[in-house]
């Protein structure tokens, strides 16, 4: 059990050490990577190994008979997240989030400290002994946080409701919801039924068993399966429209959408937010074809009221390019992300 | 003998009239019905050759038109008159003080039900009669409640009626038969509730009590089919059908109350009523226990409030896998309408939504935590409560990620772009479902440690059974965790489908687990007695935050479910015109829902002073049953 906790206590050290060069400049936030595609499960382990070390090194320290208080255990657990919240996680998390997240654990700490009388006691005793103050130091620490919480909490309020010139803060939605249909060049879509032409079989019937079965592979990367490649002169049907796809694609959206799609064009950080990144799974993999084609041909200019503050500079892509177009464009989006993009059955 | 026979005769007569009353409603609108139907006659008698028919805008049937279409409104005293006021807070004020009244009403009687059989099954007659005691304490609450949801009820009819004629006119005329049926089963609601209740004494052993028992089966019958009806009318506003393009009336007034959302709300409502209720009633007793003078109240409040909050989270477990039905026929019935909820204009509803969740589900084992220190013997499972801690938090967390985030353009600009790595992965469907099953799977393992707390297992396979639960257990959080990981390799259909297993693998643990715990535990060795009143003040304020956290989750969800018809009275079929068919801002609708809660957490106050005020605390039977006239609480849980 010692050897456990000696190992979990290690851990803890490094790690401490390692977020403490993060928060003060020394170690670069990504010196121990966070993995493309594996950072959400990456940083809950490494949540995880910190709790486990703490663990391990509050063990250890009482075991040496240097037990650390419970008090203290709360408060620098707390102290720690938002330290990892901040200057651990990159790209950096906006503070509505890393708010969020700091009160859940503030109310897990709570519970933590307070799930039975004895760990209570023990929390609430150093303050319990300023409360009641019965040594002279402890008086005027008293005295001292007499005048200190005020004088912090009145800063706190003053600089919330100091007027600032900072832009105000925004709530983008990203996902409007669709109209029920679209009219492009003259022929009106619904949006719940109408199906991408491109999407066919070799019989050429629209199935997307087979054009996902053809879709690049995602994990470390992505890569094409075998026989599955548009830029084969022989390809035929789906990945032959694919092909067509990605030379419209690479002709018009790539300079914003960027090369590998992920929304770092050449001229993406003229804007902000910059482009749509496809890779992200919380883009198009969420959305059907039709929702694509629709924003695809009627761009931020036609984006609805709910869609506010409608930061958004694509065009609307009806005047440049045809529905044939269009949709292939669609097609390729899918296939190169490696997404299938959503139905209903 | 004479006497017993009486009473025999006078509980059938009893149970008889309810039966009659349930089946009036329904004897008396048949000729409702029958003029419905007759009214394509009355149509065709008028022009034999001319009669139109329409296309049901969701069922695609044709039949032949018997309403009239939807009106057309105009801003203005005619069809929206006004105080200078905004008449839609009006209206919604209204509206969720009926509601919350509604549901409580609906939810404690089922619960009374409940308690009554679990008096009349058990064995133990002392304990028996608490039971029983209890679940009179119970329609005691309720039955104040119930004048007030009527009175309620009233102001919500006149509301409409004098600020949204036109629509309820409209509603009003399709609703007509549902209408009436409604409102006769609401009288049967009323006979059955007063002879259920002032029938307790009489009523109280052998025969006369299962009669007893049957009456309550006949109010929750009565109770249930009321919501139903009710229901019909929210999901015609939302999903209309049984009426053409132009919201006329096709003479079908199935199709009317049958629409695409129809069940998935009653499921969910009915679920939602039962975890509210119970939910009131914990806070009840905890306001209760924090007043309490003498151990003996303190105990029996205690114990109250444990049964109240079993009863309100036995039904809260199941809760979001019905609204995850929901919102799938939601998506299935309008796309718009799904995006506009969960990915749009109401998205940052459903975070505080998830929030709300969390802290119910937190709430909850905290209290069990809590109640872990009443029993001797409970100490060994205390130490690793800090990990349930992190296992919870970290699903929390990922629970309530949102997808679209609150932040500064500089902030936008320094994540470079509107996704993040991290948090864009956590704040898709996915991720949420691992999210809410792991919440769900580490409160069933709460109450597991919390029903062996102070018991030691005697059977022969204890050891191999812990190892089983544990392995078992581990294998739920592996499942759970995986899917929601795996879900983002494959297309949305199937992976809308993953829940299906991830629900599985939750209910799995709560009925395997409880059921292999219970065997574990039968016969098992007592380390010591359950001190019943000995329980933190803390487990009392987390019981109070419970049925806050409900009742505010409760007005959030039904201003979602009514803001997406955005600015629809009856989606597609009836624009609304007032100036105030926009959707309000997210503060404001927080302040309002939250104006909402304060206003029934007073009026129900006064509820239960008002109950405590009543001279008949209990029936005499049940006190006399207890030593020393005070409750005691059982010693089993």
């Amino acid at each position: 059990m010692k050897a456990l906790m000696s190992v979990g206590a290690l851990i803890g050290v490094v790690g401490i050490l390692l977020l403490a060069g993060m928060t003060v400049g020394i170690v670069p936030s990504n010196a121990v990577r966070l993995l493309e595609g594996y950072m959400p499960v990456q940083v809950i382990l490494e949540l995880t190994l910190f709790v486990a070390g703490f663990t391990g090194i509050s063990y250890l320290m009482a075991s040496m008979g240097m037990a650390f208080p419970r008090f203290w255990q709360g408060i620098l657990m707390w102290a720690f997240i938002l330290v990892y919240l901040k200057f651990r996680v990159y790209p950096p998390i906006p503070f509505s989030v890393r708010a969020m997240y700091g009160t859940v654990s503030l109310v897990a700490i709570f519970m933590w400290v307070s799930a039975n009388e004895e760990d209570w006691k023990k929390f609430k005793q150093p303050i319990m002994n300023v409360l009641d103050a019965k040594t002279g130091g402890i008086r005027i620490l008293r005295y001292a946080y007499l005048i200190i919480l005020p004088l912090l909490i009145g800063g706190f309020s003053y600089n919330a409701m100091v007027p600032k010139s900072e832009e105000p803060i925004e709530l983008r939605t990203v996902h409007p919801a669709p109209p029920a249909s679209t009219k492009v060049h003259g022929k009106t879509y619904t949006l719940q039924t109408s199906q991408n032409p491109y999407r066919i079989n070799l019989e050429g019937k629209y199935d997307q068993d087979y054009s996902n079965a053809m879709t690049v592979e995602q994990g470390m990367g992505r890569l094409m399966k075998p026989n599955a490649n548009p830029w084969d002169k022989d390809a035929q049907g789906y990945l032959k429209y694919v092909r067509e796809g990605g030379e419209i694609f690479y002709q018009n959206c790539h300079f914003c959408h960027g090369d590998n799609l992920n929304g770092r064009g050449l001229h993406a950080f003229a804007f902000n937010p910059i482009p749509a990144n496809f890779t992200d799974p919380g883009t198009i993999a969420q959305l059907q074809e039709t929702f694509i084609f629709w924003r695809v041909s009627k761009g931020g200019i036609g984006l609805p009221n709910e869609a506010g503050p409608w930061a958004s500079v694509m065009p609307p892509w009806e005047q440049h390019l045809t529905v044939d177009e269009i949709w292939k464009v669609v097609l390729f989006e899918y296939w190169h992300t490696g997404y299938y993009p959503r139905t209903w059955d | 003998m004479g006497r017993v026979a009486g009473k025999k005769l006078f509980s059938i007569m009893a149970l008889c009239a309810m039966i009659s009353l349930l089946l009036l409603p329904l004897a008396v609108s048949l000729p409702s019905l029958a003029i419905g139907a007759d009214a394509p006659d009355a149509v065709k008698k008028e022009g034999e050759a001319k009669v139109e028919k329409g296309r049901d805008v969701y069922y695609k049937t044709e039949g032949i038109v018997v309403g009239a279409p939807a009106p057309k409104t105009v801003d203005g005293p005619k069809d929206y008159p006004r105080y200078n006021f905004e008449s839609r807070v009006l209206l919604w004020f209204a509206n969720q003080q009926h509601l919350y009244y509604g549901s409580f009403v609906l939810a404690v009687p089922i619960f009374c039900m409940v308690i009554e059989f679990m008096g009349m099954v058990t064995k133990d007659k002392a304990m028996a009669k608490r039971y029983d005691q209890l679940a009179y304490d119970f329609i005691k609450i309720s039955l104040t409640a119930y004048s007030i949801t009527a009175i309620l009820g009233g102001i919500l009819i006149f509301t409409f009626l004098t600020l949204y004629p036109a629509f309820f006119g409209y509603l009003s005329s399709i609703f007509r038969p549902v209408m009436h049926i409604y409102a006769l089963m609401f009288v049967a609601e009323s006979g059955t509730i007063y002879i259920y209740y002032y029938g307790w004494d009489k009523m109280k052993e052998g025969f006369l009590k299962w009669i007893h028992l049957s009456m309550s089966v006949v109010l929750n019958v009565i109770g249930t089919l009321l919501m139903f009806l009710a229901n019909s009318w929210i999901g015609f506003m939302m999903s209309p059908a049984g009426v053409d393009e132009q919201g006329r009336f096709l003479g079908n007034i199935w199709h009317v109350i049958h629409t695409a959302l129809w069940n998935p709300l009653n499921v969910h409502r009915i679920l939602g009523n039962m975890a509210f209720g119970g939910g009131v009633v914990a806070a009840y007793a905890a306001y209760k226990f924090l007043a309490s003078k003498t151990d003996e109240d303190r105990a029996h409040y205690d114990w109250m409030g444990y049964i109240a909050m079993a009863l309100g989270v036995a039904f809260l477990i199941p809760l979001p896998f019905a609204g995850y039905w929901l919102m799938r026929e939601v998506y299935a019935y309008r796309q718009q309408m799904g995006i506009t909820l969960m990915g749009g204009l109401l998205a940052w509803l459903f975070i505080i939504q998830a929030t709300m969740i969390g802290i119910l589900f937190l709430s909850t084992n905290y209290y069990l935590w809590q109640a872990l220190g009443r029993m001797r013997g409970a100490e060994k499972y205390q130490r690793y409560i800090k990990y349930l801690v992190f296992v919870l938090c970290i699903g929390f967390l990922v629970f309530i990620t949102p997808h679209t985030i609150v932040m500064t353009p500089a902030e936008l600009k320094a994540m470079g772009g509107q996704q993040h790595p991290v948090l864009g992965n956590y704040g898709v469907m996915s991720a949420k479902n691992g999210g809410i099953n792991v919440i769900i799977t580490t409160t069933i393992l709460s109450f597991v440690w919390y029903m062996r707390g102070n018991k030691v297992s005697t059977v022969s396979w204890s050891k191999f059974g812990n190892i089983f639960m544990g392995i078992f257990f581990g294998c739920a959080y592996v499942n759970i965790i995986w899917l929601a990981i795996y879900g983002y390799y494959i297309p949305a259909n199937v992976r809308v489908g993953l829940s299906v297993p991830q629900v599985a693998t939750t209910l799995s643990c709560l009925f395997f687990m409880f059921a292999l715990n219970g065997l574990m535990m039968k016969g098992a060795k007592q380390m010591g007695a359950i001190e019943w009143g000995k329980i933190s003040v803390r487990s009392q304020y987390a019981l109070i935050m419970l049925a806050t956290a409900f009742t505010w989750m409760m007005g959030l969800m039904g201003y979602i479910r009514s803001s997406v018809r955005l600015f629809w009275h009856v989606n597609e079929i009836m624009r609304d015109n007032s100036p105030w068919a926009y959707t309000h801002t997210v503060g404001f609708a927080a302040n309002m829902i939250s104006f909402n809660v304060l206003f029934f957490w007073f009026s129900i106050l006064f509820v239960f002073w008002l109950g405590s005020l009543g001279v008949k605390k209990a029936p005499v039977e049940a006190k006399a049953g207890v030593p020393g006239g005070a409750p005691q609480p059982v010693e089993g849980h």
